[in-house]
């Protein structure tokens, strides 16, 4: 993928920490400590100048550096899991359907109320394995197919995690709008079909 | 295409995950579907803030400079 012709990077080096930002984010979401992001990006770099030979150019730059940095996350994660991996089936929960249920009026105010560091609170919730797809596909903008190539998953996990994380995130951020009063929570139970 | 399947694949629309020729199922759908439209806009604007509230950060300057150095 071409980036700005104008001034193209010189080096390697320069070209990857061109993507510095979405490295360094992915990082602190995943260890949830701006120190540990640092030096898990840090040694992502060195090792990714190190194998630079092993990047094929013309590819995706950006997803090559975030497989090395969420490699290098897993094999620390594993020696010090304190943390569910992976995450129950919530069933199917629906923010919108579950707003419409209260009585709110989903799309005119509830997200913008919204607190940013709630969302990214209930981003860093999800377990990891859930949490990275997020923030590939929802935060990074990747597509099902170049967060596939990133995780080395098939397309079809992407997709069943994604949809997974999505319901916990919003059954999480519904919990959040309840409980700081942004959906007033109805006393009454919504009838039973 | 009924409402079920605009919602089963409301989610690819949204990540712009379909073919064009799914997609042009679904804009016809939500075009004479409010209840489908509204769902579709909340799911936009969900998957838009959690977005912007996540990618506020960025890498330290000083950090930055730091590998700067390391890798030159
Ligand atoms: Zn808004
Ligand atoms: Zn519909």
């Amino acid at each position: 993928m071409a980036e700005s012709q104008s001034q193209a990077p010189t080096t390697f080096a320069e070209e990857a920490l061109t993507h510095l930002d979405t490295l360094y984010r992915g990082a602190l979401r995943l260890t949830r400590d701006p120190d540990q992001a640092q030096d898990l990006v840090q040694e992502a770099y060195l090792r990714a100048l190190r194998y630079q030979h092993s990047y094929q150019t013309g590819t995706n730059m950006k997803a090559w550096l975030f497989a090395i940095m969420r490699n290098l996350f897993w094999d620390r994660f594993k020696g010090s899991r304190k943390e569910d991996v992976s995450l129950d089936d919530v069933g199917e929960f629906v923010l919108y359907d579950k707003l419409r249920d209260e009585g709110a009026k989903p799309e005119a105010d509830v997200l913008d109320k919204m607190a940013a560091s709630e969302v990214v609170a209930a981003v860093e919730e999800l377990p990891p394995l859930h949490r990275e797809v997020v923030l590939l596909v929802d935060v990074e903008g990747f597509s099902y197919k170049d967060a596939a190539e990133t995780l080395g998953v098939p397309i079809g996990t992407v997709m069943s995690r994604l949809h997974r994380a999505r319901q916990q995130l919003q059954k999480s951020l519904f919990e959040y709008a309840v409980e700081s009063g942004i959906v007033r929570a109805s006393n009454k139970e919504m009838p039973t079909q | 295409m009924n409402c079920p399947d605009c919602k089963e694949k409301l989610d690819r629309y949204v990540d712009r995950e379909l073919n064009s020729t799914e997609v042009l199922e679904v804009q016809l759908h939500l075009e004479g579907c409010p209840d489908c439209m509204d769902s579709y806009e909340f799911q936009t604007h969900l998957k838009r803030l959690i977005k912007h509230s996540c990618d506020c950060d960025t890498a330290p300057a000083a950090f930055r400079e730091k590998l700067r150095q390391i890798l030159s």
